[in-house]
């Protein structure tokens, strides 16, 4: 990124800041700390399944650890509320672990069906120990904020994406990004240069469990309360991957215009389509299969560039 | 804990697994044939329920002689779905082509949900209130029973199809090299086209099967979609003997942990053994013979 590219970036997180001077509806501010919580986790996602190449769909697994850690770390142990949300990332990170340690010796459809496992797992536990998580009852979460809350969690899921997006600027440009595409575009031949495939892999996984817990704590507290089913769903999953995909996979600035387009489609549709709102992720997912494959920024930057390789651009 | 009750659940096992086995052995022919995971498998069983449903409430004609129009189908709308849909996309990355069946099942169970809402239904037919016992302690509910028998009939005919057919031994050869195959002289289109219609074909004759023994919501197929997945997985991948068998074994596993553990815990232990055969022997426990 050269100068002018940082500035744009710091100006854009100042007007990110600025926004609650000018938009004041509780609604739209939700919306809007949606459009960024979803951004970061969006980036967080992109991490593996758009760098490293590696398709998660059980990112639901970090989500619901970050979620519930706050809720039980501070519930249950009585850790004051930020303290519990570092230690529900500590969670997260030891599930990201034990996932990784395991998922990342398959490869292709194995990875992802092993992802998606291990999140059904923890959603399942989740349901069935009612002593340790309130089950299907739930649990209360603690508030993180006071006073003007809307406006306080939509400022954090600013800097959680401000966070995610420095990260991965840092990482796309680092040894490591590099380790990790290369790994995505031939694990094999990486191998064969000395790239530490499951290493790399495993610590892209760390830093984007992190990201997830965080967003995942921050989403808890601004609902003051948990089902297993609400955090831990395949659903969580699935949107995590689309909106990294539709903005487009392995670009920095793809989960963002990923996470704007299909969370306002879907706050739009939501009214026409009730509880059928998922059709438009099902058909915004294979239109993008079918004719954009690198996203929306990686076929624009594809354009500009003249480049047929996707997911090279920003 | 008596013996009878562990019978009794082995022998639910087997009739549910009979039912499982004709779900893992469609995703199995189409995995085998395609490479392709099919995410959305269990959306196209629960289409096959859906349909099974609307024609049992317009006609009153039995689920277990209308799974012959629900399998007709639901063949030709796997077809039609492979040839708009994947076939466009031959030769992309597992990566697009999950990504691909996973927003083709979202769009089927959220059609469903659009057009029928979210309401759980049930049908009632006469055989529900039948049931045979089979000793003082043992008794079985009739639909599983007629379900059974259907599924091993159709199950064999999945299997005399792939080994007996011109079109069955194209489809083991596409399976065994997909870049040989195409030398032979085999329309490879062609044949992925059936194949994935006749994958599609046996989820939705398991969802009309199931209908009378099951609850229909728009996202009753997620859970089959996810059990599919294990019962290929512990089959072998690609083989849709293995998967049958998966099936079964999956069938009396769940009943087993039901009995013991409680309900709640049965899909979970699914995903146990799923984590365990794919992190110890991901060729699966049933061999390794190609579809």
């Amino acid at each position: 990124m050269r100068r002018a590219h940082w500035l744009a970036a710091v100006a854009a997180v100042v007007l990110s800041l600025l926004v609650p001077l000018v938009v004041q509806t509780d609604y739209k501010l939700q919306v809007l700390f949606r459009i960024y919580l979803f951004a970061s986790l969006g980036l967080a996602w992109n991490l593996v399944g758009g760098y490293a190449g590696q398709l998660s769909l059980g990112h639901a697994a970090y989500f619901g650890a970050g979620a519930y850690g706050l809720a039980l770390f501070s519930g249950t142990l009585g850790m004051s509320p930020w303290l519990a949300v570092l230690a529900g990332v500590a969670g997260a990170m030891a599930c990201a672990l034990l996932i990784g340690g395991v998922s990342f010796r398959l490869r292709g459809p194995y990875f992802a069906l092993s992802t998606i496992a291990f999140a059904e797992i923890l959603r399942l536990t989740a349901k069935n120990l009612p002593g340790l998580t309130g089950g299907d009852v739930g649990v209360p979460v603690p508030a993180l904020f006071h006073g003007n809350i809307n406006r306080s969690f939509y400022w954090a899921a600013v800097a959680l994406a401000a966070l995610s997006f420095a990260l991965t600027v840092v990482i796309s440009r680092a040894k490591f990004g590099y380790y990790l595409m290369a790994i995505r575009e031939d694990e094999d031949t990486a191998l064969s240069v000395g790239i530490g495939a499951a290493r790399n892999k495993l610590a892209a996984l760390l830093i984007s469990a992190a990201l997830t817990a965080l967003a995942g704590a921050l989403y808890a507290s601004i609902f003051l309360f948990i089902v297993p089913d609400q955090v831990l769903a395949l659903d969580v999953s699935n949107e995590i991957a689309i909106v990294a995909m539709l903005g487009g996979a392995g670009t920095v600035l793809g989960p963002i215009v990923g996470s704007v387009v299909l969370e306002t489609a879907s706050e739009i549709f939501k009214n026409t389509f009730k509880e059928a709102h998922q059709l438009i992720f099902g058909v915004l997912l294979v239109f993008v299969v079918l004719f954009l494959p690198g996203g929306i920024v990686g076929t624009i930057a594809g354009l500009l560039r003249r480049s047929d390789i996707p997911g090279e651009g920003a | 804990m008596d013996v009878y009750a562990a019978l009794q659940a082995v022998i639910n096992g087997l009739l549910t697994g009979a039912l499982y086995a004709l779900i893992g052995m469609g995703l199995a022919l189409i995995f085998g044939v395609m490479r392709i995971v099919n995410f959305a498998h269990g959306a196209f069983m629960m289409l096959g329920m859906y349909v099974t449903y609307v024609l049992f409430t317009r006609t009153g004609i039995s689920p277990y002689a209308l799974f012959i129009v629900t399998g007709t189908i639901l063949f030709a709308f796997g077809y039609v779905v492979y040839f708009a849909l994947m076939r466009p996309i031959h030769g992309q990355s597992d990566f697009m082509q999950i990504l691909l069946t996973l927003g083709v099942g979202l769009i089927c169970t959220d059609a469903v949900q659009l057009i029928f809402g979210a309401d759980y239904h049930q049908i009632n037919i006469p055989l529900q209130d039948t049931n045979f016992r089979i000793g003082p302690n043992i008794s079985v509910n009739a639909p599983w029973v007629v379900s059974f028998g259907i599924a091993c009939v159709l199950a064999l005919a999945l299997y005399l199809f792939v080994m007996r057919t011109m079109t069955g031994r194209a489809a083991r050869a596409i399976a065994q090299n997909r870049y040989a195959a195409p030398l032979m002289g085999i329309n490879v289109f062609r044949v992925q086209a059936i194949s994935f219609a006749v994958g599609s074909a046996a989820a939705g004759i398991a969802g009309a099967l199931l209908l009378p023994v099951f609850y229909l919501y728009p996202g009753v197929g997620d859970q089959f979609t996810l059990k599919a997945f294990v019962m290929v997985v512990l089959g072998g991948m690609e083989s849709i003997v293995g998967a049958a068998l998966a099936g079964l074994v999956l069938g009396v596993v769940e009943n087993l942990t039901s009995l013991y553990w409680g309900n709640e815990w049965a899909l979970a232990v699914d995903f146990a053994i799923f984590v365990l055969v794919l992190s110890l022997k991901p060729s699966g426990i049933f061999g390794r013979q190609t579809v």
